[in-house]
């Protein structure tokens, strides 16, 4: 019992360091400048969030190509308007689908993406358990 | 039963390699697109070779038609000129161009030198019109339909066998 303890234990730790976003900006951040504190906190969370179409792995605070530095002008452009994140993601849904946000909606398409991991973790709980009462 | 268990996690390991193994072969790398079964979106550009002329959705006028993004930096764009130049000398359908962050002296020269298959070349230095469309690089092309609705999206090089593929039945409606 203890083991399943310690691996729970583990477990719980690396997910917590995988879920820190990495956060590095490789533009020059002087090329926007804000109204309120709001609007920058907003703009750069913004950033982390999108992802770059052309460089399917980075996100847009992480891409100097040509495509990122176009939507980033758009996100920004947006956020000097007073829209909020979520009519901002929609703009941007709207346009490349869901693929530009990582942090996909729970809708039919992705939830073999939400609930997958659930199940595999039921799945081999579920064995181990069943695995050891054999055993016993 | 007790058998069947056993080599149940390599049943479920095997099941996952294939699974897995049958997506990487899947040569479908194409974005989603939001835009099918959508209006073009309205936009409002200056012509490639006229800095002075205002360009609007108004001006695509012959319908229907294919728009085609493409810059003198895009290799695979040179690729595909040559069909496109085909597209027009047998008169299939009209091709407007939407010139993506491209010099407009280099992409008026290479028209000039390898011909033009545009009616006109709208000229989108800043990406506007391509953020709207979706675009994330060149070439792309998108096919409108007799009502102004983009019916199909190709990312990379249009050909012979993509035109019969994924455009032609689109001409006949």
């Amino acid at each position: 019992m203890n083991k399943i303890l310690i691996i729970i234990f583990i477990c719980s730790i690396s997910l917590g360091i995988l879920s820190e976003a990495e956060q590095k900006f490789t533009f020059d951040k002087e090329a926007y400048s804000f109204d309120n504190i709001v609007q920058e906190e907003l703009f750069y969370s913004l950033l982390v969030e999108l992802r770059c179409p052309k460089c399917q792995s980075s996100n847009l605070s992480g891409s100097n190509s040509p495509i990122s530095n176009d939507l980033k002008r758009e996100v920004y452009e947006l956020v000097i308007k007073e829209q909020s994140a979520e009519e901002i993601k929609a703009y941007l849904v709207e346009r490349y689908g869901n693929f530009i946000i990582y942090n996909p909606p729970i809708e039919p398409a992705t939830y073999i993406l939400w609930f997958g991991p659930f199940l595999l973790i039921i799945l081999s709980l579920g064995s181990i358990i069943l695995y050891r009462r054999k055993q016993a | 039963m007790k058998k069947l268990l056993d080599i149940l996690p390599l049943v479920i390991f095997v099941t996952l390699i294939i699974v897995l193994f049958s997506f990487l072969s899947n040569e479908d790398d194409q974005l989603e697109t939001a835009l099918i079964d959508e209006s073009f979106p309205e936009f409002s550009l200056t012509s490639l070779t006229d800095k002075t002329k205002v360009l609007t959705k108004s001006d695509i006028s012959e319908l229907p038609a294919l728009i085609n993004v493409w810059a003198t930096w895009c290799i695979a764009c040179k690729v595909e000129h040559p069909f496109l130049m085909q597209l027009k000398e047998e008169s299939i359908l009209p091709i407007y161009g939407l010139n993506y962050k491209d010099n407009r002296n280099k992409a008026i020269a290479l028209l000039q030198a390898d011909g033009n298959p545009f009616e006109f070349s709208i000229f989108d230095f800043e990406g506007r019109l391509a953020i709207d469309l979706g675009v994330y690089g060149a070439p792309e092309t998108f096919f409108i339909d007799k009502a102004g609705l983009i019916r199909v999206r190709h990312v990379g090089v249009i050909d012979d066998k993509v035109w019969k593929e994924k455009f032609a039945k689109y001409l006949d409606e």
